[in-house]
């Protein structure tokens, strides 16, 4: 069985691009347009990993989102990277993770360096541990 | 109020009335720190009286006063160097200074160095209340311009942030896409994927591009440089010619356009092209918020002096909620009543700025589910053309 993505953005051709490369190596993708049915997806779906864009209908879904996925039972340690173009290192108009709450690690800056993401997400699950270990990605 | 719920609650802290606010005098002269002390106290603020700059400032630093009374001429430390302290601590207090009639060239001096005002000795109550109020009443302009400054300046970096994030967002969607292609080289999947994705690149270029175009338009509308040049405009004449060019997506939207304009001249004096820009936008709208089988009804008519004109259609309506922003830069209406469309969200702000250069107004009704009316009146204007040199 493959490792299942899930995709939440409301941009539906960086879903369709990142997703069809995560397919091509090995991935199972699922998306969502927007919080709701991402949050949606996560419980039904229980994907080993979440993308999740932060812009989407409301300017701060993806934190919104975020927050009540992590308040959720059974899905408080689900793999979750926050990937967003809404950080910037501009002075004046600097936004940068640090200023957030998230680990640094969990955020990828758009747009997404493809090779490195499937570093991430590897790197990501295979410290997720032996819970999750259920099968390859290529 | 029920007696006993006031026995049983402590009185409610000094949240009715603030705290008054603390003046402080500098005065070396023991009775001057009296009656100023009282006029002060009188005029319903707290007083803290000090007796020489080194005290003074220390008390000035401490309660963080909006207005000082400082004597000029005092043993130890200056009236000239309190005043350049205390504004060394916070530049917008307020400092008025007391003289002898001796040194009124030394009074002036200091307000060269930034006292807001000076009172020669001896003075009445009256004139010293008079300046304290004048002083106060300053400052609370001097805050508000500044609040106002501020709040301008946080706008416009908010616009920037928001236009930055508008034109990365396509940019993004293009470059994963091309990457994704590189990426895949002549595998299968990019064969299959390549002519829709290209495509969509395409469009998303497009989107780039409107938005390019709309944010220029808004800025040459809120300068005023897109209604500069009027001239008396037939506006029944140019709702027909505007209709004319909707045909085919009207028709292709599978939805219907009447004109309905009444008989008669409806002239504004306006720029032809802002006019264009204005009704285009409530028309496009109109189409793009409406279903199929829907129709778009474009009304011309005087009304008490005005010239009115209206576009209604049978589209999704307008969520009660979202109507107070809808002529806010980048605002659009999100959720699931209406299918995604795409829009920059300026179309809208791009209208009333237009109307409110020519003098109009513009409002919405709708019955969210049933459709929406966008309403613009314009002052009529004379159908013969102004005298040159009366366009400014
Ligand atoms: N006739 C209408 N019926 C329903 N909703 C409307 C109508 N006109 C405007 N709206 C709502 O108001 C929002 C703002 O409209 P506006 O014209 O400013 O921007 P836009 O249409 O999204 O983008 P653009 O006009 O730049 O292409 C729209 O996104 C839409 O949600
Ligand atoms: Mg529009």
């Amino acid at each position: 069985m493959s490792r299942k993505v899930l995709i939440i953005d409301d941009d539906a051709d960086f879903t369709e691009a990142v997703g069809v490369y995560l397919e091509t190596h090995g991935y199972q993708v699922i998306s969502a347009p927007n919080g709701r049915e991402g949050l949606r997806l996560a419980k039904a779906e229980a994907p080993d990993v979440v993308l999740m864009d932060v812009v989407m209908d409301e300017r701060t879904e993806g934190f919104f989102t975020l927050q009540q996925l992590r308040r959720t039972p059974g899905l408080e340690r689900m793999p979750v990277f926050v990937v967003s173009s809404i950080y910037s290192s501009v002075p004046g108009f600097s936004i940068t993770p640090e200023k957030s709450w998230l680990r640094h690690d969990d955020f990828i800056a758009k747009p997404v360096d493809l090779p490195r993401l499937l570093e991430l997400i590897d790197a990501r699950l295979n410290q997720a541990g032996t819970a999750n270990a259920s099968g390859g990605a290529a | 109020m029920n007696p006993e719920t006031r026995s049983a609650t402590p009185p409610a802290p000094a949240a009715a009335a603030p705290p008054a606010e603390v003046m402080v005098v500098i005065d070396d002269d023991y009775a001057m720190r009296l009656s100023c002390r009282q006029i002060l106290t009188k005029m319903g603020y707290r007083v803290e009286v000090f007796e020489d700059g080194a005290a003074g400032l220390d008390g000035v630093a401490r309660s963080k006063p909006p207005l000082v009374v400082v004597d000029l001429k005092m043993p130890g430390i200056s009236g000239q160097e309190v005043i350049a302290r205390v504004h060394e601590l916070d530049p917008e207090i307020v400092i008025i200074v007391i003289t002898g009639y001796a040194t009124i060239a030394t009074a002036v001096e200091a307000m060269k160095s930034g006292a807001y005002d000076f009172l020669p000795k001896p003075f009445t109550p009256d004139e010293l209340r008079l300046i304290v109020g004048r002083g106060l009443e300053r400052r609370r302009l001097q805050q508000e311009a500044r609040r106002l400054q501020l709040e301008r300046e946080l706008l416009k970096r908010k616009f920037i942030t928001f236009v930055s994030h508008q034109l990365k967002t396509p940019l993004v969607a293009i470059h994963q896409y091309l990457d994704v292609l590189l990426r895949l080289g002549d595998s299968p999947t990019a064969a299959e994927k390549r002519d829709e994705w290209l495509g969509r690149c395409i469009k998303r270029t497009e989107e780039m591009q409107d938005l390019i175009r709309d944010w220029l338009t808004l800025a040459q509308a809120e300068g005023g440089a897109l209604t500069r040049h009027r001239e008396p405009v037939d506006l029944g004449h140019l709702l027909q010619q505007i209709a004319l060019t909707y045909e085919g997506l009207v028709s292709s939207s599978e939805l219907a356009l009447q004109c309905a304009i009444e008989p008669g001249a409806l002239v504004v004096q306006a720029d032809r092209q802002a006019l264009s820009v204005l009704f285009d936008n409530l028309i496009t709208n109109a189409i793009k918020y409406n279903r199929p089988g829907g129709s778009i009804t474009v009304y011309g008519g005087e009304d008490a002096g005005e010239i009115r004109v209206s576009v209604t259609d049978t589209g999704y309506g307008i969520p009660e909620d979202a109507r107070p922003y809808l002529f806010d830069e980048f605002f659009r209406v999100g959720g699931t009543a209406a299918p995604r469309t795409s829009g920059t969200g300026l179309g809208l702000p791009i209208c009333r700025r237009i109307v409110t250069e020519l003098g109009g107004t513009i409002e919405v009704t709708s019955e969210t589910g049933s459709g929406s009316t966008f309403t613009v009146r314009l002052p009529v204007g004379s159908a013969t053309p102004p005298q040159p040199g009366a366009q400014g």
